[in-house]
């Protein structure tokens, strides 16, 4: 039993530590010093081992920690009633939460599927080991900290000790006294991350009970809590003989351990589940045509044929600007006070417009949509990498993603200028005309960004995975450039001149570098 | 016309994939390129394709005289088909003889390739994302062969097509050959006997001609397993 669970602990292990690595091999710069045979590496094992014995550790306790202080510490101050009751109160709720939806043998992980399905492991000796495991390493996790929150908040300590073994034996309830029971009877095994619609009920009552019954100044109390103790320690010794006589796990973990099961939240997130959905999002009826030719031509019809995915968001970015601004011109009439403050709005706050540009900027999914269903296909012809044919197309769909994207910006413009003259206009009437082509120099300064961005990195190889880390850094950057300036009080003119001549600059010279770099940058990864 | 491969190599790290690569392909063949699984062809292709930089070497075209290839000699057909499908069978076709117009000799009808590459009538004007594997398969051989280059590169692609789609593409290979420099990879060696009139093995990094002497085929394919099983 021993000699399984160590394998199946080594085994997890080594998944991970070869995970760290990988991750490593994706960082910039350091991939260039990695060598390709780097899994045999003892220091980066080494390295990687140190980074696995950490995660395990912050797996033990870090998340518990937070989770005490937060959702049971915390809250506890919410609510008027007595601290130690209602702390008591949200405990018991928030275990039995806890107890449908984390149960560690229910959820389909990869380690399971490893060692159980494509090892061949011993799945009864597997499972149960590796189960006790966890429900240790959960009471470890947890006793700290229910000790200190709990100490702080009055608890009595043998209280706060008996919490984590609460927590361990409502979990063990659930698998030794539900979930075998029901797979006995009927077969059924329920992957924990998709509950049905009855346990989606159950656990918004639970929910409800935990933390809406405090507000109407009905908590348990800590005689409640030690009854509910006790009747668990009953329960739990018939859970664990249960779980230990149990010997169909491997039957169990079959139904359980499906590829969409244990792949779901990876395929989801696939590049492949993306190329899949974008690909869904081609609209075709014959009368979508183009009377264009060359460039223009396949452009167009890229463009009619994705109409929807291009369009809208952008529609719904626009009516919902628009609708901003009716309704802080209906406020300002109603209530004339709050011009004044409404009037700092477009004369001091327009770096924090840099950031809601950033925001409704559609060209990373547009430039997505280009690849996954046009590029990815295309590069692989010598032709369509020919200068002539790289630079014609960019030129199309520059025109495309700046027309796109002013749409929203126009409407942004328009607003905070009529805002300015509404809320009692400025000295200095330049400001209008700073305000309205600085927004509209911000726009064409995105859609310009992430299309150079796209053509001199393009970061996707032939399976449609980012293989760009420079890619990846470039786009934080730019969400960190443009989060920074939130809050920025500015004054207008001189921010706004300073960000014309700086989108103008930027978007001239990195025009110039596409157009002498993009025919060799612009190819798929290898 | 010829291909002059000389002094090729490509490494990944430590690893020589392409050794010290020689060799002369001519116009008019069809090369059957066999190699085990890993052996670099389509490293190979890539780096004639210029989608991989080499490490050594140079590879260029003999025709008067040397000269470089340019983008417009190589046609390259991946086993995997790759075409735009948002574009209608016709409009992919549509637009690549405009961007390609200076360099068709004799260019026909979309209609006329399309009955060249034996595609039905009821498919030309439905989306690419709706064409069976095979289909696809056909329309990224005509794009590559309209533009007519001197180059065709073939890298397994009939591994996974009917054998009815099989017959129609060796055939339509054999009609072409006559005016360009094929190189079809394959494992599969009843095919490249059947197609190919020059057998070419790439094994451990180099390149090495397979000559057929008077031997039948199956003593032929006997030499060729030897060749490839050698250490």
């Amino acid at each position: 039993m021993f000699k399984t669970f160590i394998t199946s602990f080594k085994l997890k292990n080594t998944y991970r530590v070869n995970s760290i690595i990988y991750s490593l091999k994706g960082l910039p710069v350091i991939n260039k010093i990695l060598p390709n045979s780097l899994y045999k590496n003892k220091f980066l094992k080494i390295f990687g081992n140190i980074i696995s014995i950490l995660f395990e550790i912050i797996g033990t306790f870090l998340w518990k920690g937070l989770y005490v202080w937060l959702v049971l510490g915390s809250m506890t101050f919410a609510y008027k009633t007595n601290p130690v009751n209602t702390f008591l109160h949200l405990f018991v709720f928030a275990t039995l939460i806890g107890g449908i939806l984390n149960t560690y043998m229910l959820n389909p992980t990869k380690d399971k599927y490893y060692a159980i399905v494509l090892m061949n492991m011993d799945a009864n000796t597997f499972a149960v080991t590796n189960y006790f495991y966890s429900m240790l390493k959960l009471i470890i996790g947890l006793i700290p900290f229910t000790i200190i929150f709990g100490l702080m908040l009055n608890v009595p300590l043998l209280i706060c000790i008996s919490m984590p073994f609460f927590v361990a034996m409502i979990k063990i309830i659930v698998i030794g006294i539900f979930s075998i029971s029901d797979f006995k009877k009927n077969r059924v095994v329920k992957n924990e991350n998709l509950p049905t619609k009855k346990v989606w009920i159950l656990l918004a009552s639970l929910l409800l009970l935990g933390f809406g019954l405090p507000y109407l100044g009905v908590v348990i109390n800590q005689i409640i809590y030690i009854v509910l103790f006790l009747i668990s320690i009953v329960f739990v010794i018939i859970a664990l003989k249960e779980i230990i006589t149990f010997k169909d796990y491997k039957k169990m973990y079959k139904l359980l351990l499906t590829n969409e099961n244990v792949y779901a939240v990876q395929n989801a997130n696939s590049t492949k589940m993306i190329k899949e959905n974008i690909a869904k999002k081609i609209e075709y009826n014959g009368d979508i045509t183009s009377n264009k030719t060359g460039f223009a031509y396949f452009h167009e019809l890229f463009v009619k044929r994705h109409s929807k995915l291009l369009t809208k968001a952008i529609k719904k970015q626009t009516i919902i600007i628009i609708g901003i601004f009716i309704i802080l011109f209906i406020v300002i009439f109603l209530n004339p006070t709050l011009k004044e403050e409404l009037n700092s709005l477009p004369l001091i706050y327009l770096p924090y417009f840099v950031f809601i540009m950033y925001m409704l900027n559609r060209g990373t999914t547009i430039t997505q949509a280009m690849f996954m269903n046009c590029d990815h296909s295309m590069l692989t012809y010598r032709i369509y990498r020919t200068p002539d044919v790289i630079l014609g197309i960019f030129k199309e769909r520059l025109k495309t993603l700046i027309l796109l994207n002013l749409v929203p910006a126009l409407a942004i413009a328009i607003g905070l200028v009529l805002l300015l003259y509404f809320t009692g206009g400025t000295s200095n009437y330049l400001n209008y005309f700073i305000i309205f082509i600085s927004i509209i120099a911000m726009s064409i300064f995105f859609s310009v960004h992430y299309l150079v961005m796209y053509y001199l990195l393009q970061p996707y190889n032939i399976n449609t995975e980012i293989k760009s880390s420079t890619y990846t850094v470039v786009q934080w950057i730019t969400y960190f450039v443009a989060y920074y300036l939130i809050g920025k009080k500015i004054p207008t003119l001189y921010f706004g001149i300073l960000m014309i001549a700086f989108c103008i600059i930027y978007s001239l010279i990195s025009l110039f570098i596409a157009y002498k770099y993009a025919p060799k940058t612009f190819k798929i990864r290898q | 016309m010829k291909l002059i491969i000389e002094g090729l190599k490509k490494n990944f790290e430590k690893k020589e994939v392409l050794k010290d690569i020689n060799f002369e392909f001519e116009k008019g063949k069809i090369y059957g390129l066999l190699g085990r699984n890993g052996a670099g062809k389509t490293t190979l292709f890539n780096c004639l394709n210029e989608d991989l930089p080499v490490d050594a070497g140079k590879f260029f075209l003999k025709d008067k005289e040397l000269r470089k290839i340019e983008s417009d000699d190589i046609g390259y057909v991946l086993s995997t088909p790759n075409v735009p499908e948002f574009l209608t069978g016709r409009e992919f076709l549509k637009f690549f003889i405009e961007i390609n117009k200076n360099r068709i000799k004799n260019e026909k009808t979309i209609d006329e390739y399309f009955d060249f590459m034996k595609i039905d009538k009821d498919d030309r004007d439905k989306l690419l994302k709706d064409y069976s594997h095979g289909m696809k398969n056909k329309m990224q051989m005509l794009v590559n062969i309209i533009a007519n280059p001197s180059i065709l590169l073939f890298d397994e692609p009939l591994t996974s097509l009917d054998i009815v789609v099989q017959e129609e593409m060796k055939q339509m290979l054999k009609s072409i050959k006559k005016n360009h420099i094929i190189i079809f990879s394959t494992h599969i060696i009843e095919l490249a006997l059947d197609l190919c009139d020059e057998i070419v093995i790439l094994n451990k990094g180099v390149l090495e001609k397979i000559d057929k002497n008077d031997l039948n085929n199956t003593k032929f394919k006997d030499k060729i397993i030897e060749a490839l099983k050698e250490e």
